[in-house]
């Protein structure tokens, strides 16, 4: 199964996504328009290079700190979670998700993922 | 019990820490001095006030364009680093702007080792409604 297969089968996950982080493709499977859906990963592709080069810069002046390279990030809002790790996005309903359990699914399952394309 | 002190009791915290919307590192805790210190927290504090103000951005932008409501105002945002994890929020913040109050307090944030980060303790801790004064 794919990993957005294994994240759209948790509680709570609304929808769930790859990005090319080179921005000219995408795809996804869930509660989301066509377009809501391409919206959305441009975004996350953006907060990921963005997050990328803090990384970098961070490393740059305080080597060894434990945050290069990232592995991703998490936006918790009243309702709705979304949750990036690598090039994976996934959408949540507060109400029924585990943050917890989505985020250390996603970082297992996406730990060999090269990061040399950001 | 000051927010801080219980955010360094999570499992696997090495730091706690408070900062201006602009970034400015107000204070701190630090539980392994041998492996994070206050330069690296400033430049985190700078980091997670961008970041924090970019994610409320793509929140609003996306509720009014989408008509999806639910992800405004953000509660915390999260960097996931290789081996640590730092959450910030600024929910405190909302508390007095519903009070009615002009001057708000700082945003608040904790490091975390991976391996034992818990993710849903901190939002706890962090969303906690502490009196208005």
């Amino acid at each position: 199964m794919s990993i957005v297969t294994d994240l759209l089968a948790k509680p709570g996950v609304i929808a769930a996504g790859e990005y090319a982080y080179r921005g000219d493709r995408f795809s996804y499977r869930g509660a989301l328009s066509e377009e809501h859906a391409r919206m959305a990963s441009i975004m996350c592709r953006a907060t990921t290079m963005s997050v990328n080069m803090e990384a970098s810069m961070l490393e740059s002046l305080e080597p060894l700190n434990g945050f290069m390279p990232p592995r991703g990030w998490l936006v918790h809002g009243p309702n709705y979670s979304v949750c990036v790790v690598a090039n994976v996005f996934c959408l949540l309903d507060n109400s029924n998700s585990s943050i917890n359990e989505v985020v250390g699914f996603m970082r297992q399952a996406l730990a060999n993922i090269p990061a040399d394309m950001i | 019990m000051n927010m801080l002190d219980d955010l360094l009791k999570l499992p696997g915290a090495m730091a706690a820490f408070e900062f201006r919307g602009s970034g400015e590192l107000l204070d701190h805790r630090i539980a392994h001095p041998d492996r994070i210190n206050e330069s690296v927290l400033d430049l985190l504090a700078h980091m997670c006030a961008a970041n924090l103000s970019i994610a409320t951005m793509q929140a609003r932008g996306w509720e009014k364009v989408t008509g999806m409501e639910g992800f405004y105002p953000i509660k915390q945002f999260t960097l996931i680093g290789f081996d640590w994890s730092v959450v910030v929020s600024g929910l405190q913040r909302e508390n007095y702007k519903q009070a009615g109050k002009f001057s708000l307090p700082p945003f608040t944030g904790v490091v975390m080792a991976n391996e034992k980060a818990d993710y849903e303790a901190a939002f706890a801790i962090l969303e906690r409604k502490e009196p208005v004064p």
